[in-house]
Parts: C-alpha cells; structure tokens; sequence
C-alpha cells in the first residue's frame, strides 16, 4: 500500500518533521502554544506547566489535562484514555481533566489523523499512551528525587507525588513543576521500547469503573455540540432536500414565495466543483425558524441526473445479475479449492441472502457553524469523527471553490461533543454547504438539516446480496462460498480528503492474483475464524450504487450484514448436517491454520488482506521505524477465544438445558468485528418468541459474551455492549431505508423506526477479561443480535428469513414455504 | 413582543407567534441544552416543561405560551442536582447524551404525576423518547432510583 500522503508530503516525512518541531525527540519540555493549540494548553503555557508527550500538560496546581485527539460520540473514549495515563503517569484521578486539540495543518503535523473509527481507539492507542504516561512518571521521579536529595532507588511515584522510602519524605508533581523547569528528554524507539509498562495487578485506575468525565454535563444542558455555537453576526441555514440523493441539478430557483418572510436573505445554490452537494440549495436568513419556512417556499427546478430513475428494485436486480458473472468478481478469501471440494461433497446447502439500506440516523443531525475571519482563516466549528478530513475535504473544496492554492487556505477545525456518530459523522457535505453560504453572504453561517433534509441526504450503508453454497463431508463443513455485491463505499470516502490521491483508499488488494482492488469496509466480516477448508469469498463492487445512494460506514461496517448472513448460513448448515448449532460451531472454531491468530498484528499472506495494522490505522502520531509495533494483536488465541465467548454465552443463557414456552426459541451467533486484523470477541444468544399467527416476534433476552483483553472500565463496557446490542435489535426488528426515483424515501422518525423502550429485552453480559491486549467495545455486540435472533426464529417456528431487517411478514412467508 | 417566564426568569422574544418553542429556547435565548431532533414531536430530544408537564417544544408555538411557566434542563433544579439527573450520574446513563436533556425532563414529569411508577409505566411513560445510542436499560433504572431518592426524601 503507498504511503498515504497530504499535499503532497509522504506520512514519513510529515511524522519526521513534526519529530524536529517538537524539540528533536519525541518527548521534549516546553511545547508550546502555537504547536498544541488545544482549548487549555494557551493558558497552560503561560506556567511552567510540562508537556513531555502530547497526549497531557502537567500544570504546577497538579492538574493534568489529557488531549483528546478522539471524538467524543459516546463511547467515553476520554475517559478511557485518562484513565490509561494517570495510571502510569500516577496523577490522582481526581485531579484530571480533558480537551479537545484544535485541527489544523500544523496540530496535524503533530498530533496526526485525528479520525475516530472501527471501534479501535483503545486498540490502537493502549499502548503507547501507556508508554508515554510511563515515561512522564519516570522524568517526574527523577526530577522529585533530586529535589528531596534522596537515592532514586528509593523514591516512586504514587498517586501525583513522589516519595522517598528512605526518609518518608515526599514531593507533589504541582509542586514539582513549581521549583525546576523539566529537562528530560528521551529516545525514541529505544526508550519507548525498554519503559516497563505496569503489570495489571498493578493498576489503581484502569480496570476502575471510575464516572466518565463527560457524563455530569450531559445532564444539567451544559454539554456543548456544534449546534450550540453562536458568533457575531451569524446567520442561519437550511437545505432543501435535493431531488435525489445525488447527482441532481438545480436549473432554476423561484424565491418570490420565499422573499416575502421576514428575514430571510438569500437562496444559495451549492457549488458541487469536487461532486459534493450535488444539486444542493441552501436558505438563508436571520433565523432557523425562517430559513426553514423560506426553504419550503423556495420553488426549485431540477434535472433529477443519471440516478433519477434508479430505485431499490432495479438496484438488486444489478447486483444478482452481477453475480452471475464471475470474471467480474475479486476474491478476499481463498483457501483449498472451492470448486473441486463442492461436487465431491455429500450434501450441498445453498441459499440466497439480502439486506436493506439502514442509515445512522444520529439523534443531532448534522450541523456546523463556519466563519470566515478578517485575518481570511477559516472556521468550522463542528462535531465530527474526523476534524483531520474535515479540514482536508474542505481544503480541497475551498481552493476550487476560491481558486486558491490549498497551501495557501488558512482551515481551522473546533471539534465539539457529536450527538451521535456510527459512522455516520465522517462525511462534510455541511460544512463544504456552510463554508459557500459564508462565501456567498459574507457573514458566518450556522447550518442545521431538519430532520427531513438529514434523512434526504443521509449516508446509508448500501443494500447487499449475497449469494452463498457449502458442501458439507461427514456432517462437516467442507467447502464454503460466499459471493457478495453490493456498493463500495471506498473510493466515494476518499474524495476531497487528499489521500491516495483520492482513488484507492481503503482498497486492499484480492488474492486470486488478478491484482484487483477489494474494499474491506464492504466486505470484511466473510472472513470469519471457522475452520473451513476449502473457502472462498468473492466479491463483486456496483459503482453505480455506491454513488447512486452515497454508501457509506455504519457501525461495524460490512460486519453488521456479513455477520447476520454468515451466522445465518452457518445455522443451515448445522440443520443440514443434522448437528447441534453449538456443538458444529465449537468443532470449527479450532484455532487452526490461519484462524490460530498470530501474536504480532497483520495478517498471514495469502489468507485474506496482507497488510499491517500500521497501514491502515493511520493516525500513529510518532516517528515510525522499522516494523516495531509495540503491542500484540488482538488477533492472538485466534478462533479459540471466540469459542470460549460462545461456550459462556451458550452456557449462561441455558442452550439445550431450559424449558422454554411455546415458540420460543434460543438462537446463537459469534462475532469477530471490526476487522479480521483488530477483532473483539464476542458471542449472543437471543431468546425469542414468534406468534406463528401474525409473524411478530419478541426479543426476550440478549445473553452477551465479550472478551476484550483487559476492560479499561468496566461498567462502560457494559453500558456500550448494552446499547451496541439494542443497536443490532433495532436493525434486525425495524429499521430500513427505501430508495425510489433516486430518492430516500424517509423523511423522520414516523418513518424510520429504530428501537424504543418498549423493544428492550432483558440482557445478561459477561465480560470476559482474559488479560490479553484492550481492544473497542463500541460496536461489536451489534452485530450478533441479528443473526442470533434470525437463528432463534428458525428454532422456534421453523421460519429462516433471508433478508435483514426480518419482518413478520417475512417470518409469514417463510412459515408459509415452510409449509408448502 | 411577547414575554415568556422560564425557569423563574422573564425573557422577551421577538420571534413571531408561531416560531416552535424550541427555536426560542435554544437559538433566540440561548438555553442550548434542549436540542432538536426532528421537529415533528417523535423523537423527545426537546422536551421542557410547560406548567410542569413534559411537552415537545418543538410542537409548541412560541405564541400560544402566554403566562405559563416554562422549565427547561438548565432549570430544572438550581443546582444541578434534582433526584432525576443525581441518578443519571450515579447509573452513568449516558452516552452521547443529545437526548439526555429530553429523557430528563420527560422523567422529572413523569416522577411528578405518579411518583411511585412500576416498569412497565416507566416504560410506556418513556418510550416517547428516542436515543440512539439506545441507553434505555439505563434510563428504566435510573427513573426507578430517583423515585427511590424521592419518596426517601419525603419519609425523612
């Protein structure tokens, strides 16, 4: 994979360089303002506070403040990693506080991609900013030592101070930073690599089910979102749903209606120079409330574009003829030979496959507050799970948009709370909207999509269609192939963010030596760690979807249909074969193979995607040398931690042990999300019962098993496995995305139906801590509830629905053919 | 110029009479901690209270208010602390915390007409409410420990 770069500057070199803008080394004193920017850090640097990475600020009152690079969506991912640093830093927690660095080419020099993604936060970020709390701890007892004129073999740090065994005497950090300026500056890899991290029974904070800091002010109105910025002279926006999704265009706007609303100011139609915003028109006036009625008023004629006939029907009729034509296909997976191993097999099981479009949905619509300032920089005030690709789209929209040089564009991005992201906050079309209006008007622009405009220009994850055959030899699963159409959401990311050239991100290459790209958002998940010996997954990408509806990430990605599909078929598989759902899936979760999982990250070649974890998790905000990653995979144990998970999980929720009532059924799934290179393992059983009479189902109870090495705080885990699992409930039960004429259909929560408390099913979690390295526990629990249920269905009424979500006028129809 | 007495204060709004409530609240007034969700009263992200019940405001039209005292989450105890957000911090319900505001008041009324409310009544009581990060186990226990907290508030 080539180096992503950024303007034109290699990862390399721009990761070197900030190495030199730091001081020379990694950790250095005195970073100052103009190169940590954050929120704290300009009234920080007026003391001798001490920055030795830049993760925290140690001030002279004793305060930490941890910079938090991560959106902060709800996973508490700030509290996660304070709690990682005060622990080997030893700050007492109460004294610990969090902001959120400014983003800007040069905080992007420093701090690196500031992208929240994939669940992998704690994974990828665990050890080193354990490492630099370590180190701080130790410059820290250096500098204390010598202050109390001790051995340094006998003082420690403990809790923000540092003591002399010998004399019982002791120095407080605050007190520390008050008398000398800190001077220790350390080697890097060379001391990041010998740092002796704590060993768990040596935690006091990690491990803690400490309150998340962001919590308080999420109840008392005092949270601040993007919505909740108001500057000078603002004035306010509101779209106006497009003809279609995408590639419409505006031919004529009439605002005589319109200009008769107190306020309003102008109709600006959006410039779509870099295919954003396409056919997009924008009310402006002095308040929300009238830019909303003066968007209604707005008579506006489109051309609907290439898209404005396509619907959700003739989307799956591309995508089953696409998979008839086999030399269109890349494969992800190969192993034995699928095509000899199915017709010398003793029974063949073969089924179709299909989900619908869902879409975030996030309970803040997208918003955004941009500002032009005298000084011609640029301000866009937002929460987003990328203020790093935020100010890249921008910059690449703006200097077509201005005609300027990109070097040239002064772009400031202020990260705020997100009210919601699951993927879904990684797209810009707002602010690219937002940052024209300001061009167009002169003043600054808060936009606000309604409710309707949200789900009009919303990013779904595409339909699928999957097509799937296993032989099965001697009540074993011999063979299986998995082919899978659906539209790559990709190379439609990669637009305006300045990476690869804005063609192949995220493109791994297949493996059948045809050298084609494959997109893993799209389709990781069908590379599952059962033992199968000859396996095959094909993929096959519909451009003209992608594009069509803006396919886009949503939680767990391509896991939360490719789970649903694979744990589906493996259950039809067990029935087929005559065998126990739990017993065949235990007997293939062997660890063998590729699926033993490997101690270091990456990927054994030949098995799936090749690459390492560095390649794709971009974000390493240090110098890289050589192949060092410092942590082990959360791939070790392989297959045979998931079936540990399964093995709890089944035995918790009493499979083939209760007495259940009437219809009502177990059913299970594992789960190996995010990727096949940073999996969490994770095993549900859903207990549902069906009325056979109208197809409606109930889920009873979710019983979750989770191993996630080492549960950073564990009633947040339990809060995300709780809320991720009643996310894969809602999209097994409810909800679904139409798309007709080019258009979704949707327009609010009438309409789009994700769960409610009256849905909510009992739950049983267990958090298995098998100590091994921390990994995200955002999402992965999403995507077992589906098939769990599906296989619960199946179980309890003989009902195996074949579409996600299940309707109970599927599970009819299935009763019927059941029947028939 | 209409007046509008929330949470103990007088505001003056110079918004038409039929701007939505929340639109007032938020952007006009700048109590920013209700939000808006959807605009058609399905999601409960802007629930206030008006005379002590919970309503949508994004439903309510600035105009028909009149006298009628307006609480929103910043005022919905002086300190922050009214036994619905003490168990929302103490249950750590939650996430991303758009709704939350909305989830509060909806409670806080709730506790006032019936203060003793089985699950079930929590349940259907609250289900007017959307999070998506779907913190409603949370939400059920935490409405349950604030009726604790008040009916030991009163028998002390």
């Amino acid at each position: 994979m080539p180096e992503t770069t950024m303007q034109g500057v290699t990862r390399r070199d721009f990761l070197v360089r900030s190495a030199a803008m730091a001081g020379g080394a990694f950790l250095s004193i005195g970073v100052g303002p103009n190169l940590v920017a954050g929120r704290a850090e300009a009234a920080a640097a007026a003391t001798p506070s001490y920055t030795p990475s830049i993760w925290f600020t140690l001030t002279p009152d004793g305060t930490t403040t941890m910079h938090i690079v991560k959106a902060e969506m709800g996973q508490h991912i700030g509290t996660a990693f304070a709690q990682i640093i005060a622990d080997e830093l030893e700050v007492p927690w109460d004294k610990v506080k969090l902001d959120m660095p400014l983003e800007s080419v040069e905080n992007f020099a420093i701090y690196g991609l500031a992208y929240t993604v994939n669940s992998g936060s704690v994974t990828t970020e665990f050890d080193r900013i354990a490492r630099a709390g370590a180190l701080g701890r130790i410059a820290l007892t250096e500098a204390g030592c010598k202050l109390l004129g001790a051995k340094l073999a006998d003082c420690y740090a403990d809790q923000g101070r540092v003591i002399d065994k010998a004399s019982g005497r002791s120095i407080g950090y605050g007190e520390i930073l008050q008398q000398v300026k800190l001077e220790r500056k350390f080697s890097y890899p060379d001391e990041f690599k010998q740092v002796k991290l704590k060993d768990r029974s040596q935690y006091k904070i990690i491990g803690k089910s400490v309150p998340a800091l962001d919590i308080p002010m999420k109840t008392n109105g005092q949270a601040k979102y993007g919505m909740d910025v108001f500057l000078p002279g603002m004035a306010y926006g509101s779209l106006v749903p497009p003809r279609t999704r995408y590639a419409s265009k505006v031919l004529s706007i009439d605002d005589s209606a319109a200009k008769k609303i107190p306020g309003f100011l102008k109709a600006v139609k959006i410039g779509d120079s870099i295919g954003k915003c396409t056919g997009w028109v924008v009310a402006l006036a002095e308040t929300f409330p009238a830019a909303v009625k003066a968007a209604k008023a707005l008579k506006i004629e489109a051309d609907p574009g290439p898209y404005g006939q396509l619907s959700l029907a003739g989307i799956m009729e591309e995508f089953s003829s696409l998979a008839d034509q086999p030399q269109e296909s890349a494969a992800w997976v190969l192993e034995g030979d699928v095509d000899k191993a199915l017709p010398a097999s003793d029974k063949t099981v073969q089924a179709e496959y299909t989900s619908d479009m869902v879409c975030h949905a996030t309970m803040e619509p997208f918003n955004c507050v941009v500002q032009h300032a005298e000084d011609d920089s640029w301000h866009v005030h937002i929460g987003t799970q990328s203020t790093s690709f935020a100010r890249m789209t921008l910059t690449a929209y703006l200097s077509k948009v201005l005609n300027r040089k990109p070097e040239e564009l002064k772009i400031y991005v202020h990260q705020y709370l997100l009210g919601g992201g699951f993927g879904g906050k990684q797209d810009y079309d707002d602010i690219l909207a937002a940052a024209y209006c300001v061009k167009e008007l002169g003043r600054p622009v808060k936009l606000i999509q309604t409710r309707e405009s949200q789900f009009a220009t919303s990013f779904p994850r595409t339909p699928t269609f999957h097509r799937l055959k296993a032989g099965l030899k001697n009540g074993q699963l011999d063979a299986m192939n998995h082919d899978i159409v659906c539209g790559w959401m990709g190379p439609r990311f990669a637009v305006g963010k300045q990476f690869n050239n804005g063609t192949d991100w995220l493109q791994l290459d297949s493996v059948d030596g045809k050298n084609a790209d494959i997109d893993q958002w799209s389709i990781g998940g069908s590379d599952h760690w059962y033992h199968v010996p000859n396996h095959r997954v094909r993929a096959w990408n519909s451009d003209r979807t992608t594009w069509a509806v803006q396919a886009s990430a949503l939680r767990t990605v391509s896991n939360s249909y490719n789970m649903f599909v694979v744990e589906s078929f493996i259950d039809e598989c067990a029935h087929a074969a005559g065998r126990d759902p739990l017993e065949f899936r235990l007997a293939m979760l062997n660890g063998q193979g590729g699926n033993r999982g490997i101690p270091n990250t990456g990927y054994p070649p030949g098995t799936g995607s090749d690459y390492y974890m560095d390649q794709l998790w971009i974000s390493l905000p240090w110098p890289q040398e050589g192949s060092w990653i410092p942590y082990e995979s959360g791939t070790v144990g392989g297959a045979l931690r998931l079936a540990n998970c399964l093995r709890v999980a089944a035995g918790k929720a009493g499979w083939g042990a209760r007495k259940l009532p009437p219809n009502t059924a177990l059913g299970l799934a594992v789960s190996s999300a995010e990727e096949r290179q940073s999996p969490t393992w994770v095993a549900g059983v859903a207990e549902v019962t069906v009325d056979p009479g109208t197809g409606r189902y109930r889920i009873n109870k979710l019983t979750i098993a989770m191993d996630m090495g080492i549960a950073i705080n564990p009633d947040n885990v339990r809060a995300q496995i709780m809320g991720s699992a009643l996310w894969g409930a809602g999209q097994v039960l409810s909800e679904r995305l139409t798309y007709k004429d080019g258009a979704i259909e949707q327009t609010n929560f009438h309409e789009y139906l994700p769960i409610r408390q009256v849905d909510v099913p009992e739950f049983d979690i267990t958090l298995i801590e098998s100590g091994r390295h921390p990994v995200g526990v955002g999402e992965p629990a999403s995507t077992v509830v589906a098939p769990a249920v599906a296989n619960a269905i199946y179980n309890a009424v003989g009902a195996r629905v074949r579409h996600m979500p299940i309707t109970p006028q599927a599970v009819l129809e299935a009763l019927q053919n059941r029947k028939a | 110029m209409p007046t509008l007495k929330i949470n103990g204060q007088s505001y003056f709004s110079d918004s038409p009479p039929d701007t939505p409530l929340l639109w007032v609240i938020r952007e006009e007034l700048r109590l920013t901690g209700t939000r808006f969700g959807c605009g058609l009263g399905l999601c409960g992200s802007c629930t206030v209270h008006l005379n002590g019940q919970a309503v949508r405001s994004c439903m309510v039209k600035v105009g028909e208010v009149g006298t009628a005292a307006i609480t929103t989450i910043e005022g919905l105890h002086p300190e922050h602390a009214h036994p619905v957000q003490k168990a929302w911090v103490n249950l750590q319900v939650p996430q991303c915390g758009y709704c939350q505001s909305g989830q509060i008041m909806q409670a806080a009324a709730l506790l006032t007409q019936n203060p003793d409310p089985s699950d079930q009544q929590i349940v259907e009581g609250m289900n007017g409410n959307l999070c998506r990060c779907a913190t409603y186990p949370r939400i059920v226990g935490a409405v349950r420990a604030a009726a604790k907290m008040m009916k030991e508030a009163n028998n002390a």
